[in-house]
Protein backbone atom coordinates (compact mmCIF):
# COMPACT_ATOMS: atom_id res chain seq x y z
CA UNK A 1 0.00 0.00 0.00
CA UNK A 2 1.22 3.10 -1.06
CA UNK A 3 1.20 6.68 -0.26
CA UNK A 4 -1.52 7.08 -2.88
CA UNK A 5 -3.45 4.58 -1.89
CA UNK A 6 -3.81 5.00 1.56
CA UNK A 7 -4.99 9.00 0.86
CA UNK A 8 -7.15 7.30 -1.65
CA UNK A 9 -8.46 5.05 1.43
CA UNK A 10 -9.04 7.26 4.00
CA UNK A 11 -9.97 10.62 1.21
CA UNK A 12 -12.84 12.20 3.49
CA UNK A 13 -10.20 12.26 6.71
CA UNK A 14 -6.99 13.49 4.85
CA UNK A 15 -10.13 16.11 3.29
CA UNK A 16 -11.33 17.08 6.47
CA UNK A 17 -7.79 17.57 7.85
CA UNK A 18 -6.83 19.80 4.98
CA UNK A 19 -10.07 21.83 5.89
CA UNK A 20 -9.32 22.61 9.99
CA UNK A 21 -5.12 22.95 8.88
CA UNK A 22 -6.32 25.62 6.01
CA UNK A 23 -9.01 27.06 8.78
CA UNK A 24 -6.17 27.31 11.31
CA UNK A 25 -3.74 29.10 8.93
CA UNK A 26 -6.17 31.34 7.43
CA UNK A 27 -7.06 32.65 11.04
CA UNK A 28 -3.30 32.70 11.83
CA UNK A 29 -2.29 34.24 8.42
CA UNK A 30 -5.40 37.02 8.41
CA UNK A 31 -4.99 37.97 12.30
CA UNK A 32 -1.86 38.24 12.06
CA UNK A 33 -1.77 40.36 9.13
CA UNK A 34 -4.12 42.63 10.43
CA UNK A 35 -3.06 43.29 14.38
CA UNK A 36 0.17 42.66 12.95
CA UNK A 37 0.51 45.79 11.02
CA UNK A 38 -1.86 47.95 13.11
CA UNK A 39 0.07 47.01 16.49
CA UNK A 40 3.78 47.90 14.30
CA UNK A 41 2.03 51.14 12.53
CA UNK A 42 1.36 51.81 16.31
CA UNK A 43 4.77 50.63 17.92
CA UNK A 44 6.66 52.91 14.96
CA UNK A 45 4.20 56.48 15.80
CA UNK A 46 4.69 56.09 19.04
CA UNK A 47 8.57 54.07 19.61
CA UNK A 48 8.62 54.83 23.21
CA UNK A 49 5.76 53.42 24.71
CA UNK A 50 4.07 51.00 22.13
CA UNK A 51 7.40 50.28 20.69
CA UNK A 52 8.91 49.22 23.66
CA UNK A 53 5.63 46.92 24.57
CA UNK A 54 6.04 45.46 21.08
CA UNK A 55 9.87 44.49 21.01
CA UNK A 56 9.76 43.20 25.07
CA UNK A 57 6.41 40.65 23.84
CA UNK A 58 8.82 40.17 20.25
CA UNK A 59 11.51 39.12 22.05
CA UNK A 60 9.95 37.13 25.04
CA UNK A 61 7.90 35.06 22.69
CA UNK A 62 10.69 34.77 20.10
CA UNK A 63 12.36 32.88 23.36
CA UNK A 64 9.09 30.96 24.06
CA UNK A 65 8.88 27.49 22.15
CA UNK A 66 5.69 27.38 20.72
CA UNK A 67 4.88 23.73 21.93
CA UNK A 68 5.14 25.25 25.90
CA UNK A 69 2.93 28.12 25.00
CA UNK A 70 0.18 25.59 23.50
CA UNK A 71 0.23 23.21 26.30
CA UNK A 72 0.59 26.47 28.32
CA UNK A 73 -2.40 27.74 27.42
CA UNK A 74 -4.36 24.27 26.68
CA UNK A 75 -3.87 22.44 30.21
CA UNK A 76 -2.64 24.92 32.99
CA UNK A 77 -4.51 28.13 32.36
CA UNK A 78 -7.61 26.56 31.39
CA UNK A 79 -7.49 24.33 34.84
CA UNK A 80 -6.31 27.61 36.73
CA UNK A 81 -9.65 29.63 35.11
CA UNK A 82 -11.68 26.64 35.19
CA UNK A 83 -12.93 26.59 31.87
CA UNK A 84 -12.53 24.58 29.04
CA UNK A 85 -11.76 25.98 25.33
CA UNK A 86 -11.97 24.42 21.49
CA UNK A 87 -8.23 23.25 20.99
CA UNK A 88 -9.33 24.79 17.87
CA UNK A 89 -9.71 28.31 19.44
CA UNK A 90 -6.29 27.46 21.62
CA UNK A 91 -4.37 26.62 18.92
CA UNK A 92 -5.52 29.66 16.55
CA UNK A 93 -4.89 32.35 19.89
CA UNK A 94 -1.07 30.46 20.37
CA UNK A 95 -0.03 30.72 16.74
CA UNK A 96 -1.77 34.30 16.35
CA UNK A 97 -0.49 35.69 19.23
CA UNK A 98 3.21 34.96 18.09
CA UNK A 99 2.48 35.98 14.31
CA UNK A 100 1.08 39.11 15.42
CA UNK A 101 3.85 40.28 17.37
CA UNK A 102 6.70 38.96 14.97
CA UNK A 103 4.47 41.11 12.23
CA UNK A 104 4.41 44.02 14.33
CA UNK A 105 8.23 44.09 14.81
CA UNK A 106 8.76 43.49 10.91
CA UNK A 107 6.14 46.31 10.33
CA UNK A 108 7.74 48.62 13.10
CA UNK A 109 11.31 48.17 11.56
CA UNK A 110 10.73 48.90 8.30
CA UNK A 111 8.30 51.93 9.38
CA UNK A 112 11.23 53.26 11.92
CA UNK A 113 14.56 52.72 9.29
CA UNK A 114 11.99 54.09 6.25
CA UNK A 115 14.77 55.92 4.69
CA UNK A 116 13.34 59.85 5.29
CA UNK A 117 15.36 61.13 2.26
CA UNK A 118 12.92 59.73 -0.27
CA UNK A 119 9.86 61.63 1.86
CA UNK A 120 12.19 64.47 1.58
CA UNK A 121 12.81 64.20 -2.41
CA UNK A 122 9.20 63.91 -2.77
CA UNK A 123 8.55 66.64 -0.83
CA UNK A 124 10.52 69.47 -2.77
CA UNK A 125 9.05 67.84 -6.37
CA UNK A 126 5.57 68.95 -4.60
CA UNK A 127 4.33 65.82 -4.02
CA UNK A 128 1.52 65.67 -1.26
CA UNK A 129 1.71 63.80 2.23
CA UNK A 130 -0.95 61.74 0.54
CA UNK A 131 0.84 60.70 -2.68
CA UNK A 132 3.75 60.68 -0.81
CA UNK A 133 2.17 58.02 1.29
CA UNK A 134 0.58 55.94 -1.78
CA UNK A 135 3.40 56.34 -4.48
CA UNK A 136 6.56 56.44 -2.59
CA UNK A 137 6.46 55.25 0.68
CA UNK A 138 3.82 52.13 0.01
CA UNK A 139 5.29 50.52 -2.85
CA UNK A 140 8.80 50.80 -1.35
CA UNK A 141 7.82 49.48 1.84
CA UNK A 142 5.94 46.81 0.30
CA UNK A 143 8.96 45.95 -1.48
CA UNK A 144 10.62 45.34 1.63
CA UNK A 145 8.15 43.64 3.44
CA UNK A 146 6.31 41.03 1.04
CA UNK A 147 9.36 38.83 0.92
CA UNK A 148 9.71 38.71 4.76
CA UNK A 149 5.94 38.42 5.36
CA UNK A 150 5.85 35.64 3.15
CA UNK A 151 8.64 33.55 4.31
CA UNK A 152 7.28 34.21 7.89
CA UNK A 153 3.39 33.20 6.52
CA UNK A 154 5.40 29.86 5.37
CA UNK A 155 7.14 29.18 9.07
CA UNK A 156 3.37 29.83 10.62
CA UNK A 157 1.93 27.50 7.85
CA UNK A 158 4.32 24.54 9.08
CA UNK A 159 3.85 25.46 13.02
CA UNK A 160 0.03 24.37 12.42
CA UNK A 161 1.39 20.59 13.01
CA UNK A 162 1.82 21.53 16.18
CA UNK A 163 -2.03 22.15 16.86
CA UNK A 164 -2.23 18.02 16.65
CA UNK A 165 -0.25 18.09 20.30
CA UNK A 166 -3.34 19.76 21.79
CA UNK A 167 -5.75 17.31 19.87
CA UNK A 168 -7.01 19.48 17.11
CA UNK A 169 -8.03 17.53 14.27
CA UNK A 170 -5.90 18.70 11.40
CA UNK A 171 -3.79 17.42 8.85
CA UNK A 172 -1.17 16.04 10.67
CA UNK A 173 -3.27 14.27 13.83
CA UNK A 174 -5.52 12.84 11.30
CA UNK A 175 -2.18 11.07 9.74
CA UNK A 176 -1.03 10.05 13.03
CA UNK A 177 -4.67 8.68 13.48
CA UNK A 178 -4.47 6.92 10.26
CA UNK A 179 -0.89 5.15 10.72
CA UNK A 180 -1.99 3.81 14.23
CA UNK A 181 -4.86 1.83 12.21
CA UNK A 182 -2.27 0.44 9.64
CA UNK A 183 0.83 1.23 10.44
CA UNK A 184 2.57 2.82 7.51
CA UNK A 185 4.72 5.58 8.90
CA UNK A 186 6.95 6.09 5.59
CA UNK A 187 3.93 6.48 3.50
CA UNK A 188 2.30 8.50 5.32
CA UNK A 189 4.20 10.77 6.22
CA UNK A 190 5.92 10.80 2.72
CA UNK A 191 3.10 11.83 1.58
CA UNK A 192 1.94 14.57 4.44
CA UNK A 193 5.67 15.83 3.33
CA UNK A 194 5.10 15.98 0.00
CA UNK A 195 1.79 17.87 0.74
CA UNK A 196 3.67 20.61 2.59
CA UNK A 197 6.18 20.43 -0.18
CA UNK A 198 3.33 21.35 -2.61
CA UNK A 199 2.23 23.94 -0.47
CA UNK A 200 5.24 25.73 0.64
CA UNK A 201 7.79 25.51 -1.88
CA UNK A 202 5.40 27.89 -4.59
CA UNK A 203 4.86 30.29 -1.62
CA UNK A 204 9.21 30.62 -0.82
CA UNK A 205 9.52 30.45 -4.20
CA UNK A 206 7.79 33.77 -4.78
CA UNK A 207 9.00 35.14 -1.69
CA UNK A 208 12.56 34.54 -2.57
CA UNK A 209 11.68 35.81 -6.27
CA UNK A 210 9.92 39.04 -4.63
CA UNK A 211 13.32 39.62 -2.75
CA UNK A 212 15.73 39.09 -5.48
CA UNK A 213 14.21 41.70 -7.73
CA UNK A 214 12.97 43.99 -5.33
CA UNK A 215 15.45 44.16 -3.04
CA UNK A 216 17.48 44.67 -6.10
CA UNK A 217 15.80 47.80 -7.20
CA UNK A 218 16.06 48.84 -4.09
CA UNK A 219 19.59 49.20 -3.45
CA UNK A 220 20.78 52.73 -4.76
CA UNK A 221 24.42 51.79 -4.24
CA UNK B 1 13.40 86.44 -4.84
CA UNK B 2 13.96 83.42 -1.99
CA UNK B 3 16.17 84.74 0.86
CA UNK B 4 16.64 84.30 4.46
CA UNK B 5 17.37 86.45 7.00
CA UNK B 6 18.55 85.58 10.55
CA UNK B 7 17.90 82.22 10.28
CA UNK B 8 19.36 80.25 13.46
CA UNK B 9 19.28 76.28 13.48
CA UNK B 10 20.63 74.03 16.05
CA UNK B 11 20.65 70.39 16.22
CA UNK B 12 20.53 68.78 19.43
CA UNK B 13 21.80 71.73 21.31
CA UNK B 14 24.49 72.95 19.05
CA UNK B 15 24.07 75.86 16.35
CA UNK B 16 24.77 75.10 13.18
CA UNK B 17 23.78 78.31 11.24
CA UNK B 18 23.92 81.35 13.60
CA UNK B 19 21.82 84.27 12.04
CA UNK B 20 22.50 83.34 8.68
CA UNK B 21 20.79 85.46 5.61
CA UNK B 22 21.06 84.93 1.98
CA UNK B 23 19.77 86.06 -1.13
CA UNK B 24 19.02 83.70 -4.15
CA UNK B 25 17.73 86.03 -6.62
CA UNK B 26 16.14 85.35 -10.15
CA UNK B 27 18.23 84.62 -12.91
CA UNK B 28 21.61 84.45 -11.26
CA UNK B 29 23.69 81.67 -9.60
CA UNK B 30 24.55 82.22 -5.95
CA UNK B 31 27.24 79.99 -4.58
CA UNK B 32 28.20 78.52 -1.37
CA UNK B 33 31.73 77.28 -0.09
CA UNK B 34 33.40 76.60 3.01
CA UNK B 35 34.84 73.72 5.06
CA UNK B 36 32.68 70.27 5.58
CA UNK B 37 30.21 71.43 8.74
CA UNK B 38 30.25 74.81 7.88
CA UNK B 39 26.50 74.94 7.66
CA UNK B 40 26.43 75.09 3.95
CA UNK B 41 23.95 72.00 3.43
CA UNK B 42 21.77 73.07 6.63
CA UNK B 43 21.16 76.35 5.02
CA UNK B 44 20.26 75.14 2.34
CA UNK B 45 17.83 72.50 3.65
CA UNK B 46 16.22 75.96 5.47
CA UNK B 47 15.95 77.85 2.02
CA UNK B 48 13.79 74.30 0.71
CA UNK B 49 11.63 74.76 3.62
CA UNK B 50 12.56 71.32 4.81
CA UNK B 51 13.68 71.88 8.01
CA UNK B 52 12.17 74.85 10.23
CA UNK B 53 14.71 76.75 11.80
CA UNK B 54 14.76 77.63 15.52
CA UNK B 55 14.44 81.84 14.26
CA UNK B 56 14.29 83.80 11.46
CA UNK B 57 12.64 84.06 8.37
CA UNK B 58 12.67 82.64 4.90
CA UNK B 59 10.86 84.30 2.04
CA UNK B 60 10.00 83.62 -1.60
CA UNK B 61 8.71 86.30 -3.57
CA UNK B 62 7.42 87.97 -0.70
CA UNK B 63 5.42 85.64 0.72
CA UNK B 64 7.17 84.90 4.55
CA UNK B 65 7.56 82.16 6.08
CA UNK B 66 8.04 82.99 9.68
CA UNK B 67 10.29 80.44 11.56
CA UNK B 68 9.67 79.72 15.53
CA UNK B 69 9.59 76.35 17.36
CA UNK B 70 5.85 77.29 17.47
CA UNK B 71 5.43 77.63 14.51
CA UNK B 72 5.02 75.30 11.40
CA UNK B 73 5.32 76.60 8.05
CA UNK B 74 4.32 76.77 4.97
CA UNK B 75 1.10 78.23 4.56
CA UNK B 76 1.35 77.71 0.94
CA UNK B 77 2.88 75.12 0.12
CA UNK B 78 6.03 76.17 -1.76
CA UNK B 79 7.37 72.92 -3.55
CA UNK B 80 8.10 72.66 -6.21
CA UNK B 81 8.16 76.45 -7.13
CA UNK B 82 11.87 75.81 -4.76
CA UNK B 83 13.14 72.50 -5.42
CA UNK B 84 16.23 70.88 -4.55
CA UNK B 85 18.92 68.46 -5.82
CA UNK B 86 20.51 66.72 -3.09
CA UNK B 87 24.33 65.39 -2.96
CA UNK B 88 23.00 62.15 -2.41
CA UNK B 89 20.54 62.12 -5.79
CA UNK B 90 17.61 60.87 -3.29
CA UNK B 91 16.18 59.29 -6.33
CA UNK B 92 13.23 56.88 -5.49
CA UNK B 93 14.52 53.13 -5.94
CA UNK B 94 11.27 51.61 -6.98
CA UNK B 95 11.30 53.76 -10.51
CA UNK B 96 13.04 53.80 -13.19
CA UNK B 97 14.72 57.03 -14.13
CA UNK B 98 12.21 58.14 -16.20
CA UNK B 99 9.71 57.49 -13.94
CA UNK B 100 11.22 59.19 -11.48
CA UNK B 101 11.09 62.39 -13.70
CA UNK B 102 7.91 61.96 -15.03
CA UNK B 103 6.15 61.11 -11.62
CA UNK B 104 5.75 65.03 -9.90
CA UNK B 105 4.54 66.17 -13.01
CA UNK B 106 2.01 63.39 -14.12
CA UNK B 107 0.82 63.57 -10.64
CA UNK B 108 -0.04 67.80 -11.46
CA UNK B 109 -1.56 66.64 -14.32
CA UNK B 110 1.82 68.58 -16.50
CA UNK B 111 0.03 68.72 -20.11
CA UNK B 112 3.87 68.67 -21.81
CA UNK B 113 4.82 65.99 -20.13
CA UNK B 114 6.78 64.20 -22.81
CA UNK B 115 8.36 67.23 -24.67
CA UNK B 116 9.76 67.87 -21.04
CA UNK B 117 11.09 65.01 -20.31
CA UNK B 118 12.37 63.68 -24.16
CA UNK B 119 14.27 67.71 -24.37
CA UNK B 120 15.74 66.50 -20.76
CA UNK B 121 16.81 63.63 -21.99
CA UNK B 122 18.77 64.93 -25.16
CA UNK B 123 20.19 67.35 -23.08
CA UNK B 124 21.82 65.24 -20.63
CA UNK B 125 22.59 62.55 -22.93
CA UNK B 126 20.23 60.11 -20.93
CA UNK B 127 18.40 58.14 -23.41
CA UNK B 128 20.97 54.92 -22.88
CA UNK B 129 19.90 54.66 -19.42
CA UNK B 130 16.82 56.13 -19.06
CA UNK B 131 14.83 53.43 -18.51
CA UNK B 132 16.96 51.84 -15.77
CA UNK B 133 16.66 51.38 -12.47
CA UNK B 134 18.53 54.16 -10.25
CA UNK B 135 20.56 51.11 -8.66
CA UNK B 136 21.68 49.81 -12.35
CA UNK B 137 23.57 53.51 -13.01
CA UNK B 138 26.57 55.20 -12.42
CA UNK B 139 26.49 58.06 -9.69
CA UNK B 140 27.34 60.50 -12.36
CA UNK B 141 24.10 58.82 -14.32
CA UNK B 142 22.07 59.19 -11.11
CA UNK B 143 22.73 62.76 -10.85
CA UNK B 144 22.20 63.64 -14.04
CA UNK B 145 18.64 61.98 -13.41
CA UNK B 146 18.48 63.69 -10.48
CA UNK B 147 18.98 67.07 -11.97
CA UNK B 148 16.15 66.55 -14.70
CA UNK B 149 13.66 65.44 -12.32
CA UNK B 150 14.52 68.67 -10.32
CA UNK B 151 14.42 70.67 -13.79
CA UNK B 152 11.44 68.96 -15.21
CA UNK B 153 9.23 70.89 -12.36
CA UNK B 154 10.73 74.21 -13.77
CA UNK B 155 11.49 75.34 -10.27
CA UNK B 156 11.56 79.27 -10.49
CA UNK B 157 14.58 78.69 -7.39
CA UNK B 158 17.08 75.52 -8.15
CA UNK B 159 18.51 74.90 -5.08
CA UNK B 160 21.70 72.44 -5.34
CA UNK B 161 24.37 70.55 -2.89
CA UNK B 162 27.56 69.35 -4.60
CA UNK B 163 25.69 68.30 -7.76
CA UNK B 164 29.44 68.33 -9.45
CA UNK B 165 30.68 65.80 -6.99
CA UNK B 166 29.60 62.43 -9.00
CA UNK B 167 30.23 63.93 -12.41
CA UNK B 168 33.01 63.32 -14.66
CA UNK B 169 35.08 66.56 -16.28
CA UNK B 170 33.07 66.29 -19.05
CA UNK B 171 29.66 65.96 -17.29
CA UNK B 172 30.15 68.98 -15.07
CA UNK B 173 31.22 71.28 -18.19
CA UNK B 174 27.82 69.97 -19.57
CA UNK B 175 25.73 71.25 -16.49
CA UNK B 176 28.06 75.00 -16.00
CA UNK B 177 26.53 75.77 -20.01
CA UNK B 178 22.99 74.19 -19.05
CA UNK B 179 23.35 76.51 -15.79
CA UNK B 180 23.55 79.50 -18.24
CA UNK B 181 20.73 78.61 -20.04
CA UNK B 182 18.58 78.34 -16.74
CA UNK B 183 20.02 81.62 -15.46
CA UNK B 184 18.57 82.98 -18.99
CA UNK B 185 15.28 81.29 -17.99
CA UNK B 186 15.25 83.54 -15.47
CA UNK B 187 15.73 80.50 -12.60
CA UNK B 188 17.29 81.74 -9.61
CA UNK B 189 19.65 78.85 -8.62
CA UNK B 190 22.12 78.09 -5.15
CA UNK B 191 24.69 75.79 -5.53
CA UNK B 192 27.10 74.35 -3.03
CA UNK B 193 30.50 73.40 -4.67
CA UNK B 194 34.03 72.67 -3.58
CA UNK B 195 34.51 73.34 -7.03
CA UNK B 196 35.98 75.95 -7.65
CA UNK B 197 36.33 76.15 -12.17
CA UNK B 198 32.82 75.68 -11.56
CA UNK B 199 32.38 78.62 -9.33
CA UNK B 200 34.66 80.62 -11.65
CA UNK B 201 32.33 80.09 -14.62
CA UNK B 202 28.82 79.66 -13.38
CA UNK B 203 28.71 81.94 -10.14
CA UNK B 204 27.51 85.69 -9.91
CA UNK B 205 28.20 85.76 -6.27
CA UNK B 206 30.04 83.78 -3.73
CA UNK B 207 29.38 82.98 -0.14
CA UNK B 208 31.47 81.78 2.32
CA UNK B 209 30.54 79.67 5.49
CA UNK B 210 32.62 78.85 8.21
CA UNK B 211 30.97 77.23 11.59
CA UNK B 212 27.33 78.21 11.07
CA UNK B 213 27.90 81.87 10.38
CA UNK B 214 29.26 84.04 6.75
CA UNK B 215 32.53 85.03 7.07
CA UNK B 216 32.70 86.75 3.42
CA UNK B 217 30.62 87.34 0.55
CA UNK B 218 30.87 88.97 -2.36
CA UNK B 219 31.31 88.21 -6.38
CA UNK B 220 33.49 86.21 -7.85
CA UNK B 221 36.87 88.22 -7.25
CA UNK B 222 36.70 87.12 -3.71
CA UNK B 223 38.19 83.81 -5.46
CA UNK B 224 41.14 85.81 -5.68
CA UNK B 225 41.55 88.55 -3.48
CA UNK B 226 39.83 87.44 -0.04
CA UNK B 227 39.64 90.20 2.53
CA UNK B 228 39.26 87.19 5.25
CA UNK B 229 42.18 85.34 6.55
CA UNK B 230 39.21 82.16 6.75
CA UNK B 231 38.34 82.49 3.13
CA UNK B 232 42.35 83.26 2.43
CA UNK B 233 43.42 79.78 4.31
CA UNK B 234 40.92 78.20 2.87
CA UNK B 235 41.52 78.96 -0.92
CA UNK B 236 45.08 78.25 -0.55
CA UNK B 237 44.37 75.04 1.37
CA UNK B 238 41.94 74.02 -1.82
CA UNK B 239 44.47 75.22 -4.50
CA UNK B 240 47.77 73.25 -3.19
CA UNK B 241 44.91 70.56 -3.23
CA UNK B 242 44.03 71.19 -7.34
CA UNK B 243 47.35 71.86 -8.13
CA UNK B 244 48.87 68.50 -6.59
CA UNK B 245 46.19 66.93 -9.28
CA UNK B 246 46.80 66.41 -12.54
CA UNK B 247 44.33 68.44 -14.74
CA UNK B 248 41.81 66.98 -15.99
CA UNK B 249 40.94 67.72 -19.71
CA UNK B 250 37.70 69.12 -20.77
CA UNK B 251 37.36 70.34 -17.05
CA UNK B 252 35.55 73.77 -16.75
CA UNK B 253 38.29 76.20 -14.89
Amino acid sequence: MGALDIIAAYPRAFFNGLIVTIQLALTVWSTGLLFGFLLGALAAGRPGSYGRIVSLFSFLLSGLPLLVLLFWLHFPLQSMLNVVIDPFITAAFALSIVNVFAIADIVKGALSDFPTQYVVAARVAGLTPRETLLHIKTPILFRQLIPVLLMLQVTMLQATLFASLISVEEIFRVAQRINAQVYKPVEIYTALGIFFLLVCLPINGIALWLKVRFTRNFSES
Amino acid sequence: MLKCKDIVLAYRGKRVLNNVSVEVEPGRVTAIIGPSGAGKSSLLRCLAFIDSPASGAVTMDGDEYLASESTTFPLRTPWPEVTAVFQQFFLWPHLTLRKNISLPLELRKVKDIEIRITRLIDQFSMSDFVNRFPNEVSGGQRQRAALARALALEPKYLLMDEITSALDAVQAAAIVNHMTVLKDAGIGILMITHHLGFLRRAADSIVYMQDGEIVEAGGKEILDIPATPELKTFLSAFNSLENSNTPRQGEPR
